[in-house]
């Protein structure tokens, strides 16, 4: 009974892991091309939440159409906020980017909060259920986690059939040696952090597909912790990485949660995040370059 | 081909070339000799746009070039060899040079600058399928060598490229450096800390000490000149 409820679970959590792994690329992105930080991550995801949300109640999207909205709404707020805050900053001290963009996402949540006001918000998206065996899935949640595949999917080709992808990758591996080739360095740096937080935004609407509730300005803050344990889980310059490393993670916190469970007197949500900080620490400690990089 | 006039450059507050001023004639090799710290890397980035220009021109072709960005400096034919390789290290050899043909310019031409480059070295054929981090020193100059050339340049600045070199693999890069101007035709600025090989090298020569030039000739003159190579050359 408890093995049934654990592989029930863990599988649960590899679907739910592939949404957390695609949620951690955009930051990785980011850290892998401009060594930044970016703190506001969380808000990010929060603002393709309100995405979702908004095409859905107000005009009746659906949210798979919601997808290419936000990211094209990401790109947007990538490439403004790289110009006018992150482009003077590269060369600046890490606290500046980290106090930058720490206070983007300050930003972004008071907007959103002028506009939606702070109480809860959630939508109701009925698409049935679907029996795979180990376990009873929605079909909202099946779909988010082979959308974020897809999505990773498509990332991985674009990254390594195309010019513009090669042209990023060069950066990632020696900016000056990039620059040798002809590439655009500062163009680069501008698509990458406009891609990195178009994927971001995105990864908003394939959580709140996974769990449509709890929509709200400050909803982001579990999800910047969530994807720094990735992150680092994966190793932080690699969107692959961070991707695996969100598979792992969903499978941490499901196979926990049911464990917590059965202890006596524990509220095991609460213990998941004590976990995720455990694992965190953990790794920092033994291999603080991440722990599915090479070398 | 190229001509430099009173260029000014630096890091910071500290400035670094004090109007230093030369100029390289197409199918030559020109070569910049000084101590260490002399300013020659600086002059060469700030050439390239890799440092910010101060003031002064660089003028490429006939035309004025001194601010434009480094990949339209690319695209006109200007290629660096940057001291300390700044390879891709987790790509392969191939994957290198083929980023050198990143230009739509050069990727016309990809094919058959990567034969040249095979036929210059040999050993970075066999190693093509390796990642280039893995690589020996000797064979990464050898990738960042080849990796400029296949940026098709019409002017190649190549910053020490024998720093660090086995003296056999110092040879083959003087050798390349030869090839590379008779047999491709190629115009050449090299900074060098090997002043033997360099004069030898070179159909003219600048000093350069302290940010600016100090001295200029054949390689003939400079060698005739005692002062010179007592002062800055320590021959």
């Amino acid at each position: 009974m408890v093995f049934e409820q654990l592989t029930g679970n863990l599988f649960q959590g590899l679907v739910l892991g592939a949404v957390y792994g695609m949620a951690t690329m955009g930051l990785s992105l980011i850290f892998g091309v401009l060594k930044v930080v970016n703190v506001g991550h969380g808000a990010f995801v929060m603002v393709g939440a309100f995405i979702t949300f908004w095409l859905f109640s107000a005009l009746g999207v659906n949210p798979i159409f919601a997808i290419p909205v936000a990211f094209v709404i990401g790109l947007g707020l990538g490439l403004f906020f790289y110009y006018t805050v992150i482009q003077r900053l590269i060369k600046a001290p890490e606290l500046a980017t980290l106090l930058a963009t720490f206070s983007i996402g300050v930003l972004l949540q008071e907007v959103v909060k002028l506009i939606f006001g702070s109480e809860f918000r959630g939508y109701n998206w009925t698409v049935g259920k679907i029996d795979l065996g180990l376990t009873v899935l929605p079909v909202s949640k099946l779909l988010a986690s082979l959308g974020s595949v897809g999505i990773a999917v498509l990332l991985y080709i674009w990254f390594n059939r195309t010019r513009a992808g090669s042209a990023m990758r060069s950066v990632v591996e020696d900016s000056e040696g990039a620059r040798v080739c002809g590439v655009n360095v500062g163009a680069a740096y501008a698509w990458s952090f406009a891609l990195g937080i178009g994927l971001t935004v995105t990864s908003g609407v394939l959580l709140t597909m996974f769990i449509p509730v709890g929509i709200n300005p400050y909803m982001g803050g579990g999800y910047t912790l969530k994807a720094f344990v990735i992150a680092v889980l994966g190793g932080l310059s690699s969107p692959y990485g961070a991707f695996f490393g969100g598979l792992v993670f969903g499978l941490i916190e499901n196979g926990s949660y049911t464990l917590f469970a059965l202890l006596p007197g524990v509220e095991p949500f609460a213990l998941t995040r004590f976990l995720s900080f455990l694992i965190l620490l953990i790794i920092l400690l033994i291999r603080p370059t991440g722990l599915l990089t090479r070398k | 081909m190229l001509q430099v006039r009173d260029l000014e450059s630096g890091y910071g507050p500290m400035q670094v070339l004090w109007k230093p001023g030369l100029e390289v004639k197409a199918g030559t090799v020109t070569s910049l000799l000084g101590p260490n710290g002399a300013g020659k890397s600086t002059l060469l980035g700030t050439v390239f746009g890799s440092v910010p220009p101060w003031g002064g021109t660089v003028v490429y072709e006939g035309k004025e070039i001194t601010r434009e960005p480094t990949h339209k400096k690319v695209q006109l034919g200007m290629a660096l060899v940057p001291e300390g390789k700044h390879l891709f290290p987790n790509m392969t050899v191939e994957e290198n040079l083929y980023m050198g043909a990143y230009l739509k310019r050069a990727e016309a031409h990809r094919e058959e600058s990567l034969e040249q480059v095979y036929e210059l070295f040999p050993r970075l054929k066999e190693r093509r399928r390796q990642m280039a981090g893995l690589l020996s020193g000797g064979e990464q100059q050898m990738v960042t060598v080849g990796r400029s050339l296949m940026t098709k340049p019409k002017l190649i600045m190549l910053d020490e490229p024998s720093q660090g070199l086995a003296p056999l693999l110092v040879e083959l890069m003087f050798e390349t450096i030869r090839k590379m101007k008779d047999d491709i035709g190629l115009t050449i600025l090299l900074v060098e800390q090997n002043a033997d090989a360099s004069l030898e090298a070179a159909d003219y020569v600048y000093v350069m000490h302290e940010g600016t030039i100090k001295a200029e000739g054949t390689p003939d003159q400079i060698k005739a000149s005692d002062d010179i190579r007592e002062a800055f050359l320590g021959m």
